[in-house]
């Protein structure tokens, strides 16, 4: 029984991941990445199962984080011909590449992550008091 | 004999009561983790066809006639086996019924905090019965020593 507070946490780990990731997203939105190219927003994938439940039964159960993604759509174009780094030639000549970070997309997301976190928080609250209830018959 | 005390009167099918929802708890705690994964499918086991087991392994212990019919027979469903110990073990099926979303995940998220507080209160009513058989049981053995 005491095994069972490892999913919720598990669950709340990821969220807590997720919400790391979105922040980090919300502060790069106007970074270049060291190679000149803007800052591309990070996805967090999740898997079933929790690789650091300590039994095999408790492996199967939960959730973790699988891998950190960046995000494929294309960067945001912003007219800027006098920028150091615009673009000097071609179709898109005089606009500045910057970073694809949707910023109402990431609020969406941290809301999400966040009821998502509480809901976690309520289920291990309900695990609580189950073990409570069971620990009081002894009493 | 202490097995005769433990096994008294609804002991037994509380105590399979609290197994099964303790058990029951886990798959709900999974599917809320779950609930941001894609291609996730609920897990989860149907409390009624548990209890309708359950009801016809007492049925099966009343109709034995005797007072202390003793522990509640091994049953086994589709879903749930009893292994050694009386421990219960629980084959999860998946449970659909909701929209499938864009990340091929169907929550169902008032479902799941609605199960997840039945099952706490199932569990809370067969915790709470089980402690007042106890209390009896100490009340008895107290009036004797």
């Amino acid at each position: 029984m005491f095994g069972l507070l490892d999913i919720s946490t598990s669950g709340m780990i990821a969220q807590r991941t997720r919400l790391t990731a979105i922040s980090a997203n919300l502060a790069n939105r106007n970074s270049t990445m060291p190679d000149g190219t803007p800052y591309r927003a990070k996805r967090v994938f999740f898997t079933p199962g929790n690789p650091n439940a300590a039994t095999s039964d408790g492996q199967r159960l939960g959730v973790h984080v699988s891998t950190i993604e960046d995000d494929r759509s294309p960067f945001n174009l912003r007219w800027d011909p006098d920028h150091p780094r615009a673009i000097k030639s071609g179709q898109q000549a005089g606009y500045v590449l910057e970073s694809n970070v949707n910023s109402v997309t990431e609020q969406m997301n941290a809301m999400q992550a966040t009821r998502a976190y509480e809901a976690n928080a309520a289920a291990a609250e309900a695990t609580r008091s189950m073990v409570n209830q069971a620990l009081r018959m002894l009493a | 004999m202490i097995a005769d005390l433990a096994n008294a009167g609804a002991s037994p099918v509380l105590e399979q009561m609290m197994r099964f929802t303790a058990q029951r708890q886990r798959l709900l705690a999974h599917n809320v983790a779950n609930m941001d994964t894609p291609d996730f499918v609920p897990l989860d086991v149907s409390p009624q066809s548990f209890q309708a087991a359950l009801r016809q392994a007492v049925n099966a212990r009343r109709a034995s006639g005797k007072l202390d019919a003793g522990e509640v027979a091994t049953f086994t469903t589709r879903e749930v086996e009893r292994v050694g110990n009386g421990e219960l073990r629980l084959r999860a099926g998946t449970s659909s019924g909701n929209v499938l979303y864009h990340d091929r995940n169907n929550r169902d998220f008032e479902g799941m905090m609605q199960d997840l507080a039945e099952n706490g209160m199932a569990f809370r009513v067969a915790s709470d019965l089980l402690r007042r058989e106890m209390d009896v049981l100490r009340v008895a053995i107290s009036q004797r020593v």
